[in-house]
Formats: C-alpha cells, structure tokens, sequence
C-alpha cells in the first residue's frame, strides 16, 4: 500500500494544540514541519502532504468559534515543503496549490523549482477554490461557480505540463570549450491561448526530473471524479465506511479506460485518522483525552459548517434536538461548502437511531464521521487497512495524525511495523523520487517523439 | 540615530546563478550546471553567512528574455534557466541561521495576499530573515506569459506597485504582535480584539484580509527596490528600506544618493530608514596583475556572437557581420530601455575610436554597473570612499563568477573591511531589519489604540 502522512499545524483533532506536548507555537515553525517530514521519511511514508486555503474562512460568523480552533494560522505549504526539501531525503512532498487564484507560469516554475531542490520528490494536490473568503482576498465578490473553476483547472494542468516539457532533457550542453550552453532546437515555446489562459513560455525552468510531477485531486461529485479520471495520478478520498468507499473507488476506476488509461495508473487514498494505543484502552483514552479538551463551542461551529442549526443553548447531555437540516441558514460565505448536506441528514439519522446526546455527537464526528476515523490497537488498525486495501476500496491511506507529534510518532512505531510485518508495505524505499516510490510510469516529455528522429 | 563612529556598511551578496559575467560558467571551477543543482545554492550560502554578509539576494524574471531573437546569442547564455526564488530562498533558510534572505518578486504578475502569505512564511522559516526586492517587470517576455499582449506602461507598474505594497504592509498588521496567545487552559487561540480586517479596496486590488498566516517575526520585512527615474526613486523614499542602485562613477552616485535622501522627509522618514546600496561587479587579486589577469580570462571568453547579442540586448545596433576589430560602426541607435547608457557609451566609442570588441567587452565587463578590478586595498578604498563621502550606505555584490569570485570577495576584501571597521566582524542582530539598522516595525492597529490612549490622532 501506498502512505501518506498529512502535516500542517499540530493535527487534526481540533482539540490537538491544547495537549501538553503540543509546540508552543502552534506548530507554525521550521523546526515543527521538518521533524514531521523526517518522522514520516522514518516510517517510509511515500510523502507528506499539506491543505492549504489561501484565507481564513468564516472567521466572521459568530456561531463559529475560529478563535478557539488551531487551524486558521498556517504557513504557505510550498515554502514549507522547500525547507523540508532541503533537510530530508527520500519522502515525496505534496503541497496543495490552487488553480483558482494562481498564474500556471508561476506556479509551474515554483513546483519545478521544488522538484529540483528535492531532486524529484514533488507533487502536486491540484485544488479549486470554492470558498467566498478566497475569493474575497483575490479581488472578487463571490467565488467562481464550479463549472468555471473545473474548466479553469482542466486548462490549468495543461499548461503546467506543456510548461514542464519546455526544455528536453538533453537541451543543456553547457560546452565549457565551444561556449554553447544550450541547443536551440531542445526548446519549445509553449503558445498556449486558451480560454482562461494565455502563455507563451518557455519555462525559465530546467525540466523537473520527474518529468510530469504527480497530480492528486478530491472529491466525490461526478466533476469531480471525471476530473480525476482524466488528469490524476492520486485521489485523495474522504470516505467514512467500506460500502461507500469501495463504490467511489469502482466508479473512478472504471471511468480510467475513457482516457485510455489502466486502472493501475490512478491510486485511490482515502484519508484515515488513526488514535493509536498499544491496547483498546489506551486508544479510547487518548481520544477521550483529546475529547475532554474540546471546547463545546468549536464543536458546535463543527456542526454549523455542516449544515446543523446553532445548538448553543442546549444541554449538552441531552439528546439532539430534532432540528431542520438545510443549507438555507448557513451564511453566505458557507453556502459555497463542496461538503453535501446528505452527509450531515445521515448524522442527524445516526443521532435519532442511537439516542445520542450532543456531547456524544461530538465524539462522532471528532472520531472521524464525513472520513475514516478509527481507535484501535496497531493490529485492529493494520486489519482495516488491510481489508480496504485488498477489499478494492483503497490503494493506500493520507493518514491524518489527531495530533502531533504524539499520535504521528505512534503510527510510526506501533502501526508501520504491524503493516510491514505482514507485507503490506515497504520496508524501504524502492526508487529515489515520489512518482518511483508511487510505482507510477515515466512520462516523456511530449516533443519526445520530435526527439527520437533527430537522434 | 546611528552613531557615525559605529556605522557599518551593509552588504548583500548577490547570486546569480553562475554569476554576473556573461561567460562564467565557462570558468573552469564554476559547475556550469549549478543554476538547477541545489548543492551550489547551499554553498553560496554557507560562503555568505562565512563572510557575514547581511543578505543573500536573488534576481528574478518570470520567463527567459529574448529568445527568438536570432542576433541575441541567448544559446550562449548560463541565466536562461534557474530556481523560482522563494522555493530555493525557502531551502536555504535551512542551511543558515544569520544571513537575511531577499527574493526577488514582481508585483505585476504576483497577487498581494498570495505574496504577502509567501514572504511571511520565508520571514516564519528563516526566523525574521527574510527581505523582498520589489519589482515591476518591464520586459514582453514576461507579459506573454501572463496572458498578456504587451507590458503595462511605466505609470501603471508603479502605480500598481505602490498599492501593491501599501496592501502586503497592511496585511503584515492584521495580527498584533501578541494576538495569538495559544492558551491552552482557557482554550484561547487568538485574542479577536487583535485580529484585524483590511476590506481594502483600490484601483489595482481587493483585499479583504486577514492574513492566514501570523505576523512576521520581522513585523514588515524590509523592503528594496531599484531603479533611477524620478519615479523610481520616488517610490523608493515612500516604501523602500533598501535600494539597489547602479551608478557607474562616483559623481553620480552621489547625486543620485543626496536625491532619494532628500525625499525621505517628505514621507515622514528619515535619512536612516532607506539603505542605499549600488551593485559593484569586483574582480579581486592578490595584486593587481593577478585582477587584470582574472578580468582578462573572463573577457577571453566572451564569444563574439555572444558579445554582439549583449550589444542589441543593452539597446545597441545589431553589428552581425561587420569586422568586430574594426571601428564601431555608423548606424542609428534602435532606443529602448538602457538607451541613455548607450548614448553616453557610443559618444566615448566614437572620440576614443573603438573597435566592436572593445564596446561589447566594456558591457560584459559589466560597464553599467561598478566594475572593479583591483587588490582587496584598492577595492576597499573605493568603497570606502563611496561609503563615507555620500555616495553609498553600502554595496551589493555582484559576484562575476559564483562562486570563485565570492570566495576571493570573502577571503580577501571582506577581512580588509572589517580591519578598517567599516565592516561587522561577528553577526551582532538576529534579523535582518537589524542587521541593516532599521527601526523596529511597528503596528498601525497598535499605534492607534496608543495614541487613542492618550486623545491624541496619530
């Protein structure tokens, strides 16, 4: 199976920069990115990854608490994944850069760059923003619907590819003696004029040694899926149960033969929060510690970004009111969300069904509700994972450390040697870059053809 | 105030690459392939922070100039292809601890939330080490790659620019510098009274705000532009902390310094704030003849097609086929961008009768900017001269040939500097704000609360 190890901030769980071992600075630091990336190169993760929105969202809406949560300060990921570059060595590094809000030159030669330094470790999460306070930083009034921002990012890749092949591997002579650096006829202008952009290029960019750097994409819409069928060498899923995984990733898979593709050449990689302990016990506690240092108030916005009415005021010992789901009393800058409300309808059921109080639908969606969450042993961990792997619902996992370092430092050493024990995953890194390590095929440079007749 | 008997000179350490003559990769000790291979950015660094440089710079354009121009020898060429600065700048802050870090960056092709989020981040990394050199990309070359026909004229970039500025330096004030608490026992993170929106809203942009990433520790990291126009230069007196300037003789670099210097007070800013700095090219000997030699090895190498393609890049006729050791042709001026350089230039090549290779050797020697050849005395008492005679508040070295020539510059002239006290002998500040001498940043938000405090209007 293929690993991933999420980073950023001090976890996932909302509570996670609370705990007594999280940085004091809340992770936002040189120093808390490169010791995540080299624990993750210590367990042979295939790479680290970093989200990334390019705003603080909702931080205007009084019934979310984004004064109590850790995630509205980050660092720029591509920056951060250049400093780990240079203090690692063999893990793939994977920042999310958006195409709503950048320049494909720009963006082309930064990744280029980063491939360079990290001599072919770089990856790219391609995302859209959909988010109103995106838009708002970048001169707009609203977002981009999605039709446009699909289209825009379609053309988008284009033309980072078509940037990427700028220079063939062989343009660079640099003949000390007859003072030619380069051969006029190994680069290629790029003329793009699309309907979103217009480049001409070159790259002022060497090729990346990997040529074409991976791509990931998300989501689940039939956009999206399309998308990730055409353009994706990863997807990165966000799916809660076996059934559901396994009928997104047949879906996605079975679109590949449309585009002339094998099924081997996508990797589909659900996210998983894994709250490790060595017994069932120890797990349970670590979640219910982090839990116990959930402010009710996050909590509750938790429900608010999806779709739940404000339940300040309720006890929270008490069952879940019988309340309306509906995007209608979400505030403009949510009604955006990618998140659908029929993720939210199953939840109100489950609480129904069960008789849970708030505080308990607290622990539901905190244990990983709209993904996979699991707290277990490594074993009972390591058997999950298993059986999604071989169960068709999954090629491998962007694991999602609660917190960190703590949990991250446990899947480390009680989760990767149970995997590796039982021949699931590497014991050691098979190739030096990330496309390599990910077991996905070289791809030549489009003028290669042009290339071979010369020669 | 700074105390005169204390000033130092700041100095910048520029890597270009291979370097700034146009034939140094051909130099036997510079890897020709160091522009892509990071190993040779780390040694640029270690060497800067060896030499106690205040900063590291690096030069941008989004895109390779000239390159379907047949008579520009682009094919000759070692700055074709190179790193995305913040990328590399980013890496490197991880392989130093001391020496400030200034990419390069145009405000033309760049959003503000997007670079401000970027520069604060390499401030975040590097500890408050970070810097911006403010640029507004003049060339096609570049437009054409960001969907555009032609450039923006003059007017607008700087237009574009100073507001541009205006919003990264209000978005460094969206958090106070103690409104991220983090208290773990309440459950606090940040403090909403100190978070502030900026709801900008100009000509060129529409920023709402706030930043998603803290303050930098610098607060405003410095910034530096460049350039001579009386636009330029009025740009540099109302936002700049630092200023690139090339000045080819000392006359002029004093009239250029007294120039911006005088700006300053109209903008609330004293002579302090803005550090002016020329880029000198040196080519340091043991002795002189040592230089010359260095110098002419360099010039050698300079192929005729490449230095007739340096001629028709600096706004030269195009020379292609006549006889390079004859006289410098009779033919119009084309204008354009260094086109007063040029004038001045072919009025001496005409009085003095120069041949065509003594004109382009004159620019890939770097004639534009202060080239010097010289022991490390001599080079020291140049720039000491610039540095106490109101010519200079300190020099940007552009190395010809990275990195054997920035190895000479730190082995031989840097010593000499420091013996003479004009140069730090040790790294005294942690940042690059103080390296430079600058006034600690403050926050808008701040000041007002204060000044509210005590009823008065700041």
């Amino acid at each position: 199976m293929k690993l991933g190890f999420s980073i950023g901030s001090t976890g996932y769980h909302y509570a996670a920069w609370r705990l007594p071992d999280a940085s004091p600075d809340g992770g936002l630091s040189a120093r808390h990115y490169i010791e995540s990336a080299r624990l993750a190169e210590r367990g042979k993760f295939d790479f680290v990854f970093i989200a990334d929105v390019a705003a603080i969202r909702n931080f205007d809406d009084p019934r979310i608490a984004r004064d109590r949560e850790q995630g509205i300060l980050k660092l720029e990921p591509t920056l951060a994944l250049a400093a780990i570059a240079a203090t690692t060595e063999r893990v793939g590094l994977i920042p999310s850069v958006s195409t709503t809000y950048n320049a494909p030159y720009a963006f082309a030669r930064r990744m280029a760059s980063l491939d360079h330094i990290s001599r072919g470790r770089a990856g790219w999460n391609m995302v859209t923003s959909w988010s109103l306070d995106e838009a708002r930083n970048f001169n707009l009034d609203a977002p981009m619907d999605s039709a446009t921002r699909h289209a825009r990012a379609v053309e988008f890749v284009e033309v980072a590819k078509g940037l990427w092949d700028s220079w063939d591997e062989d343009a660079f002579v640099r003949d000390k003696a007859s003072g030619i650096y380069f051969y006029r006829d190994r680069f290629h202008f790029l003329d793009h004029k699309g309907d979103f952009f217009e480049v001409r290029g070159p790259l002022d960019t060497a090729r990346p040694p990997q040529g074409c750097l991976p791509i990931i994409t998300a989501g689940s819409s039939e956009q999206s899926q399309e998308l990730a069928a055409r353009i994706a060498d990863m997807v990165y899923a966000g799916q809660p149960n076996i059934n559901s995984a396994r009928s997104y990733y047949n879906s996605i898979k079975r679109r590949l033969a449309n585009y002339g593709r094998d099924r081997d050449s996508l990797l589909i990689m659900p996210g998983i929060m894994p709250f490790v302990g060595r017994t069932q016990q120890q797990a349970e506690d670590r979640f219910a510690r982090l839990q116990s240092l959930l402010d009710p108030k996050v909590a509750i916005g938790m429900l608010v970004i999806n779709h739940f009415p404000d339940l300040t005021g309720y006890d929270l010992d008490g069952p879940v009111p019988e309340v309306a789901i509906t995007k209608d009393q979400m505030s403009e800058g949510m009604k955006t969300s990618a998140r659908e409300p029929e993720f939210t309808a199953a939840l109100m059921e489950r609480a129904r069904r069960e008789k849970l109080t708030i505080r308990q639908l607290f622990d539901v969606i905190s244990a990983g509700f709209w993904s996979l969450g699991v707290i277990g042993t490594p074993g009972r961990i390591a058997d999950l994972m298993e059986e999604w792997l071989t169960g068709g619902a999954a090629d491998g996992f962007i694991v999602q450390p609660p917190d960190l370092p703590g949990a991250g430092i446990d899947f480390v050493e009680l989760v990767i040697p149970e995997l590796q024990r039982r021949g699931v995953f590497r014991r050691d890194y098979e190739g030096s870059t990330l496309r390599e390590n990910l077991g996905l095929p070289w791809v030549p440079s489009r003028h290669a053809a042009r290339r071979k007749e010369r020669s | 105030m700074i105390d005169r008997a204390r000033r130092k000179m700041s100095l910048g350490l520029s890597i270009a690459n291979l370097g700034y003559h146009y034939a140094a990769w051909r130099h036997p000790d510079v890897p020709a392939d160091g522009n892509m291979d990071f190993r040779h950015f780390v040694h640029c660094a270690k060497l800067a922070e060896h030499g106690k440089f205040d900063l590291i710079f690096l030069a941008d354009s989004s895109a390779v100039r000239d390159l379907d121009n047949p008579a520009i020898a682009r094919d000759m060429e070692h700055q074709l292809v190179k790193h995305e600065p913040m990328a590399l700048l980013a890496a490197m802050s991880t392989v130093t601890s001391r020496v400030g870090l200034v990419p390069t960056a145009s405000t033309t092709y760049n959003d503000p939330y997007n670079l401000t989020r970027t520069l604060a981040t390499l401030d975040i990394l590097s500890e408050g080490r970070a810097g911006w050199n403010m640029v507004t990309s003049f060339s096609i070359d570049e437009a054409r790659n960001f969907g555009l026909c032609d450039t923006l004229d003059s007017t607008s970039r700087h237009a574009r620019a100073a507001e541009f500025a205006e919003v990264m330096l209000a978005l460094f004030d969206s958090w106070e510098a103690d409104a991220v608490p983090r208290d773990k026992p309440s459950g606090i993170y940040y403090d909403r009274r100190k978070m502030h929106v900026l709801d900008h809203v100009g000509t060129h942009f529409k920023v709402r705000g706030p930043l998603d990433v803290p303050r930098p520790p610098q607060g405003h990291i410095p910034i530096f532009t460049a350039g001579g126009s009386d636009q330029a230069q009025e740009l540099a007196a109302r936002i700049a902390d630092g200023l690139y300037a090339g000045q080819p003789d000392i006359e002029r670099a004093r009239a250029y310094y007294a120039s911006v210097k005088a700006r300053l007070a109209k903008y609330g800013r004293s002579p302090e704030d803005l550090r002016i700095m020329p880029g000198i090219m040196p080519f340091v000997g043991r002795t002189l003849q040592e230089a010359q030699d260095k110098f002419d090895m360099m010039q050698s190498l300079v192929d005729p097609r490449l230095g007739l393609g340096l001629l028709v890049v600096n706004s030269f006729p195009d020379y292609t086929g006549y006889d390079i050791e004859g006289p410098v042709p009779d033919l119009p001026l084309p204008g354009g961008r260094n086109s007063e350089f040029t004038t001045v230039m072919m009025q001496r090549a005409r009085a003095e009768n120069w041949t065509i290779r003594q004109l382009y050797e004159l620019v890939s020697g770097g004639f534009w900017h202060l080239g010097v050849v010289g022991t490390p005395a001599m080079i020291a008492d140049m720039m000491e001269e610039w540095f106490t005679t109101g010519a200079a508040d300190g020099f940007n070295i552009q190395p010809p040939c990275i990195p054997v020539s920035a190895e000479d510059f730190v082995e031989l002239v840097t010593p000499e500097l420091q013996r003479r006290g004009l140069f730090r002998i040790e790294y005294e500040t942690a940042t690059l704000r103080e390296h430079l001498g600058l006034q600690p940043a403050t926050n808008r938000h701040v000041v007002q609360r204060l000044a509210a405090a005590v009823g008065e209007t700041p």
